[in-house]
């Protein structure tokens, strides 16, 4: 895939739960290809930021822009156009990695789903565990499922909320060449406050929030 | 790349395959639902017998036990997906009225499976007298495509809050009293050779508003 033009915008982007500050106002201006690393405090709102981005989540107080070849696209269509791993991001336990995988690729619409699990699962290293339940997986294995997860409709942006978290040293030396292939075809987005995923970036997003959630 | 798959009829299909799959390895409701139905039958039938010349009795008999028989499982779609935290991954991959209409299709085939055990085996316990198939059907078709929409989207509002099995109660209540009272009605009334008509026509009304009011709503469940 060569790289799509996407820009990413985001002005005074803030976000409360409830009483609590989730996200204190930030604003960035991204576009493809690269590598971006979001950092900041524990609940400083990395992976709220994120959520907003994906389409997940609607901010508080300010607004987001995604545009994808100069076209404007609304925070629920956004979904379409990224790929999103994170923590809460959990599959059915009473399929295998596959049909989870199978299922979000016809749901997606995919033309050829069969294949796009296939090289997902390939592109992660889990194709021996294909056919394994997910009740069975190890955490290092739910992590590389969603990666492929995010990797399965080739999206031209990658949201990935601590991405190496539960991934053993194999695994993240997969992870790191991963980024190293992608960086010049997408837009990655990682959210991490480990200094060997920092470094894979070659820009940063400060989050200011004191951490744990401000309170009001 | 990004495909089209987002709100389409491939979204739908793949959501309502992946709820009877889920149901079959699981057997979340389908085993519960119909130990409801043959148990709360043949306990009535041992206490009170037959009931042949009582179709009022038998008609509210009939949907009380469909009700409960299936809303355990109808109401739990959507809960499912919030207490096993796969709501994320679903929210990803289809539009929320995809979903909606996914888990809608899930619940009307789950009533329809329910109802190919539980109606034969009502009609033979409670001797009840032969219905006018027509009728009877038209009443039970409407009665749960009215039930399974009201049923859904319940259950799709209350799975975003916290307290979901009490304020299920009382936020289906008034939503699901119509639809029983047209359908006991309706089901009466084609026993006792009377018109059925008005009843139809009330049911497939307040199923169409559900369904098209559900259709308005589900994109706005999870915007925060």
């Amino acid at each position: 895939m060569s790289a799509v033009a996407v820009a990413l915008e985001g002005k005074d982007v803030q976000h409360r739960y409830g009483a609590r500050v989730g996200l204190r106002a930030v604003s960035f201006n991204l576009t493809a290809p690269g590598v971006v690393a979001i950092r900041g405090a524990n609940g400083a709102g990395k992976s709220t930021l994120l959520r907003i981005l994906a389409g997940l989540l609607r901010p508080s107080h300010g607004t987001t822009d995604f545009r994808v070849s100069g076209e404007a696209i609304s925070p629920p269509s956004r979904p379409r156009w990224v790929g999103y791993a994170g923590p809460e991001l959990a599959f059915y336990p009473e399929f295998s990695a596959a049909e989870n995988l199978q299922f979000a690729a016809e749901t997606r619409g995919l033309a050829d789903p069969d294949a796009s699990v296939r090289t997902a699962l390939e592109r992660v290293g889990l194709q021996s565990r294909a056919s394994d339940q997910v009740a069975a997986l190890s955490s290092g294995m739910l992590q590389r499922l969603a990666l492929a997860f995010a990797l399965l409709h080739d999206p031209p942006v990658l949201l990935l909320d601590e991405p190496g978290s539960h991934l053993d040293e194999e695994g993240k030396a997969g992870f790191e060449d991963l980024v190293a292939r992608e960086r010049g075809r997408r837009l990655v987005v990682i959210a991490t406050n480990e200094e060997r995923e920092w470094s894979l970036a070659e820009r940063w997003i400060e989050l200011q929030g004191r951490g744990l959630g401000d309170p009001a | 790349m990004p495909s089209d798959g987002l709100n389409s009829r491939a979204a739908v299909w793949a959501i309502l395959r992946k709820e009877c799959r889920s149901e079959w390895r699981t057997r979340y409701g389908l085993n519960a639902s119909l130990l409801f139905a043959l148990t709360s039958l043949t306990g009535v039938s041992f206490a009170v017998g037959r009931l042949s010349d009582r179709t009022d009795i038998l008609s509210a008999l009939l949907w009380i036990v469909l009700l409960f028989s299936a809303l355990a499982s109808l109401s739990h779609t959507f809960v499912r997906e919030v207490e096993g935290r796969t709501l994320t991954l679903l929210r990803l991959v289809a539009s929320p009225t995809a979903i909606g209409l996914g888990k809608l299709l899930f619940n009307l085939l789950f009533l329809l499976v329910i109802e190919v055990v539980t109606v034969p085996l009502f009609l033979t316990l409670m001797a009840a007298p032969g219905p006018r198939w027509p009728a009877f059907l038209g009443v039970l078709g409407a009665g749960s495509v009215a039930l399974a929409a009201a049923a859904t989207v319940v259950g799709a509002i209350i799975s975003q809050t916290r307290g979901r099995g009490a304020l299920f109660a009382g936020a289906a209540f008034p939503v699901l009293l119509p639809v029983l009272a047209a359908a006991v009605s309706g089901t009466r009334a084609q026993w006792s050779g009377g018109a059925v008509g008005p009843e139809l026509r009330l049911l497939c009304a307040y199923a169409v508003a559900l369904l098209a009011a559900s259709l308005l709503l589900y994109d706005h469940l999870w915007e925060d």
